[in-house]
């Protein structure tokens, strides 16, 4: 598959399963949609765990545009209290609209789960067509111990009840994904 | 005491077929599921993968211990103790041990059958210990005090106006049933709390990596992740056969699994957790123990026959699309694992009492082997298991008469004779029964059965037979039970519709029984015997072709290779015979190309036979032969589900075959059909005999009458 067409795929698929694909053209550009769509649905804070030192002064600015408060640690003290978790995914899958996101900090895990909304930041030059397309980078991810490595599809969502469709069942309610077209 | 639970087990079928709500949600249930998963294999060789996923569990079920090594080996490495329960008791111990020793109470779990088959939550809860599922499914069955009612979706045997209820009781606020989301909110809530402020989490693993000594849980809510990840203490309690050797292996069922289970691609969430995770609440690195449960599978796993089921990947679908739990949903149709497979576990895990009723309750219909992702045999393996359970409590006395009689022919066909004279009175000149004296069939009088006909196909058939002098091809009928002795006339309008062509047709007297009652009786001895009975009388080797008429002889006929496996004598012969066996329609389709006939014919529904369409993989060939002779074909939705026949099925659970036919009855009347067709005597006498209870003027024909019907002959 070519480079447009993963992308076509990637997100036909991903938002078959009710996740919100954009692309952005930087990583400033990412953050401040993930700002703005945090003020929009009326939050108040944003978690942000995992991002280089150089990246959070853009993101600061962001949230400071936004009027929101800003978290990087400790999120498990303050679960509950922020709306958005904002992380890197490493790959997509296109053949399922999967994001994949090395999640061993601990902190990373609970932005992903204890958040309203999950944004995740992806290149979109680390699509690829199937999961074993991947194989060699996940064998080595599993291979860096201690490891937890999360495929995520779409929102949260459940059938226990008369088998009707409801999202958000215990984690995010909303899953947005930002398609990073830079190369760097 | 054997009738005791008997009788108990058909009182609690009888119970759940008596609920309306139940009845509804699951065929609304399969309904959709058949369509979900349609489209989740859109485009991909089920067949071929299915076989390669069975195969690479095969691999590995067969180097079970040293996976386990190398997996203790790994995780250890990465921070996790690894230990090895015996059994369900031992498991339970270590558990509760492990809970001591870190000083949890609250324990939050996520959904794992292997918890349910040691019945963990009871032990820990004696213990004084909080646990609290939080799978939204077994968070409401844990309220009600219930058992899952199935793998995958654990409360779909509750309506939403159940769950509002309970919720209402829960939250001390009246919670509105048509606000489901509202439900969902409910446990949301509640739960987030449980998880944040449990000591202890307990997971399954769909997956163990050997060669990381990673485990993977594969789920939809996400609790899994939260039961994981917020405790200071994780325990994964893991199936010994979870084990693979690698990500390629578990990358490979992961591609069926979802698509099976619910036709999703992928589910939500797929989670790979090597060794002691970072946890602030536990101080720095995460208390994780992985703890596998033997409880009989490495014993399994060296079964040449068993073993097959420990490749079972917990898709749900051999439930899904199992017409008797479409009827009678999993708390009557498993013990603790659910739908065919639990039908076979039941009796290993679980013990002979509890499997000794549920293991009867097959229909043989084949669906649940032909959906399966790990390619289970699975009618086959319920067949063996209640031969096991027989062998253990003594065969039954019909089981001894069917030796003694199925193996001599002449005294089976006396017999059959015989039953002409006695039924003849009860006919009342007609040629089906409508009343049958209670004493001779109890609970039988949901359908008409038909007469023995006066002069079987048999004694006919010097009379009937053409006489080809230079024939193009050489076939040699096979009649089977129900079309030599009740449906004579199905095999008169076959040999109607193969005269002037050039083909001779014989019937080979030595023929019988083709032994499928035997085997469904799990009376493997007496099957093989009559096998190599069948082999000789036949002489396949002078003929071009096997033909039947019966869709259940002819997906026999090509069974006894298998059957005759360890019989070297007579592997080759069957397997020579067996290639030359075939079914009418596409015999007529391969060699005949019937004329068509033109014009509006009569409206004609279709029935499948199990063991054509699944068992032969014939398909098409029926239904374009019945449009190409001018029938106004009528399709309906459930056309390759069974009509609840399942020969002697029907006479041992005749609550279910009765509901398992109502239901195709009701659809095929939909159609505005006045003619019902299928190529199976079997399905004749039951949709015939169904029809004529209901007083429906919907006529049943055999497709060789169809068709002969239709070419005026
Ligand atoms: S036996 Fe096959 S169909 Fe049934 S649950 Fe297991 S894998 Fe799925
Ligand atoms: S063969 Fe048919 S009746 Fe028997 S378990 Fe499978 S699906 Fe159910």
């Amino acid at each position: 598959m070519s480079q447009p067409q993963l992308r076509q795929e990637f997100s036909r698929r991903a938002e078959a399963v009710s996740a919100v694909v954009k692309t952005v053209e930087s990583l400033e550009d990412a953050f401040a949609q993930a700002a703005r769509l945090t003020r929009e649905q009326g939050g108040a804070c944003l978690a942000a765990p995992g991002w280089e030192p150089g990246e959070l002064a853009a993101l600061q600015a962001a949230c400071e545009r936004e009027g929101l408060e800003l978290i990087t640690q400790g999120l498990r003290e303050r679960a509950g209290q922020f709306h958005t978790g904002l992380t890197r995914a490493q790959w997509g899958v296109a053949e399922t609209g999967t994001i994949v996101v090395d999640s061993a900090s601990e902190d990373l895990r609970l932005a992903t789960m204890l958040a309203e909304m999950h944004v995740a930041v992806l290149p979109a030059a680390n699509l690829r067509a199937d999961l074993f397309a991947l194989e060699d980078e996940v064998n080595r991810t599993l291979g860096r111990a201690p490891g937890y490595l999360a495929f995520i599809s779409g929102p949260s969502r459940t059938g226990d009840i008369e088998l009707v469709l409801t999202l958000g069942a215990h984690g995010p309610r909303q899953l947005h994904i930002l398609l990073l077209e830079e190369s760097s | 005491m054997s009738r005791a639970s008997r009788r108990e087990y058909h009182q609690r079928l009888k119970e759940a077929l008596d609920n309306r709500f139940l009845g509804q949600t699951l065929a609304r249930f399969q309904g959709n599921y058949r369509g979900s998963r349609e489209a989740g294999f859109a485009g991909m060789d089920f067949p071929a993968l299915a076989a390669e996923v069975g195969a690479a569990k095969d691999a590995a079920l067969g180097r079970l211990e040293e996976l386990y090594e190398q997996f203790k080996a790994q995780a250890e490495a990465a921070g996790a103790q690894v230990h090895l329960a015996a059994d369900a008791a031992h498991a339970r111990e270590i558990i509760a041990d492990i809970a001591a020793q870190t000083g949890s109470r609250r324990i939050v779990k996520s959904k794992s059958m292997t918890s349910e088959e040691i019945h963990l939550n009871r032990h820990l809860e004696a213990q004084g210990l909080q646990v609290t599922e939080t799978d939204l499914g077994e968070w409401i069955i844990q309220l009600r005090g219930e058992g899952p009612s199935h793998m995958v979706a654990p409360a779909i045997h509750l309506s939403r106006s159940q769950v509002a209820e309970l919720f209402t009781q829960v939250t001390g606020q009246k919670q509105d049933p048509e606000d489901i989301a509202a439900l969902v909110e409910v446990a949301r809530s509640r739960l987030r709390r449980a998880m944040l402020e449990a000591d202890m989490g307990i997971s399954g693993a769909n997956f163990a990596l050997a060669s990381t000594g990673t485990i993977a849980t594969v789920t939809n809510e996400g609790n899994a992740r939260l039961v994981t990840t917020l405790p200071r203490v994780h325990v994964a309690l893991v199936g010994l056969e979870k084990l693979v050797p690698d990500l390629n292996t578990a990358l490979k069922i992961l591609r069926l699994l979802p698509r099976s289970a619910t036709g999703q691609l992928i589910s939500t969430y797929v989670t790979w957790i090597t060794g002691a995770v970072e946890c602030a609440a536990a101080g720095g690195r995460k208390d994780l123990h992985i703890v596998f449960l033997d409880n009989g599978r490495l014993a399994l796993s060296q079964d040449p026959v068993f073993s097959q089921a420990l490749r079972c990947v917990r898709c749900g679908s051999c439930a899904n699309v199992c017409p008797i739990f479409g009827k009678v949903g999993g708390h009557t149709y498993g013990h603790v694992y659910i739908g065919a497979i639990g039908l076979i576990l039941t009796y290993f895990y679980h013990g002979r009492e509890a499997a000794r009723e549920l293991v009867k309750n097959c229909l043989n219909c084949q669906a649940c082997k032909v959906n399966c992702p790990a390619g289970i045999d699975l009618p086959g393996l319920i067949k063996k298991t209640a031969g096991l359970v027989m062998a253990e409590q003594g065969r039954p006395l019909k089981n001894q008469l069917m030796r003694r009689v199925l193996t001599n022919r002449p005294l089976f066909h006396f017999l059959l004779r015989r039953a002409y004279l006695a039924q003849k009175p009860l006919a009342r000149g007609g040629r089906l029964i409508r009343h049958l004296p209670l004493f001779f069939a109890p609970d039988q009088e949901f359908r008409s059965l038909p007469v023995v006909a006066a002069e079987p196909l048999r004694d006919r058939w010097q009379r009937l037979a053409p006489r080809v002098s230079n024939p193009r091809l050489k076939v040699a009928l096979f009649g089977g039970c129900l079309t030599d002795f009740v449906y004579p006339e199905q095999g008169e309008a076959m040999l109607k519709l193969l005269a002037g062509r050039d083909i001779q047709v014989d019937y080979p007297l030595g023929q019988s029984c083709c032994g499928l009652p035997a085997a469904m009786a799990s009376e493997e001895e007496t099957a093989r015997e009559v096998a190599r009975q069948n082999l000789a009388a036949l002489e396949a080797e002078h003929y071009d072709y096997v033909l039947t008429l019966c869709a259940s002889c002819a997906s026999h006929l090509k069974h006894y290779p298998r059957l005759l496996a360890d019989d070297p004598a007579w592997t080759q012969r069957a397997e020579h015979m067996a290639a030359k066996v075939i079914d009418l329609a596409s015999f007529l389709q391969k060699e005949v190309g019937l004329e068509p006939v033109a014009g509006r014919g009569a409206k004609a529904a279709y029935h499948a036979p199990c063991h054509l369409c699944r068992g032969l993989g014939v398909h098409q060939a029926p239904r374009q032969l019945l449009q190409g002779a001018g029938y106004d074909y009528r399709p309906y939705e459930d056309e390759e589900v069974c009509c609840g026949f399942g020969g002697s099925y029907s006479l041992d659970f005749p609550e279910l075959s009765a509901a398992i036919l109502e239901r195709k009855l009701k659809q095929v009347t939909a159609t505005g059909a006045e003619l019902l067709v299928t190529d199976c005597p079997g399905c004749v006498l039951q949709l015939e005999g169904g029809l004529d209870h209901r007083g429906s003027p919907i006529r049943v024909r055999h497709l060789a009458q169809a068709l002969a019907e239709a070419q005026g002959k």
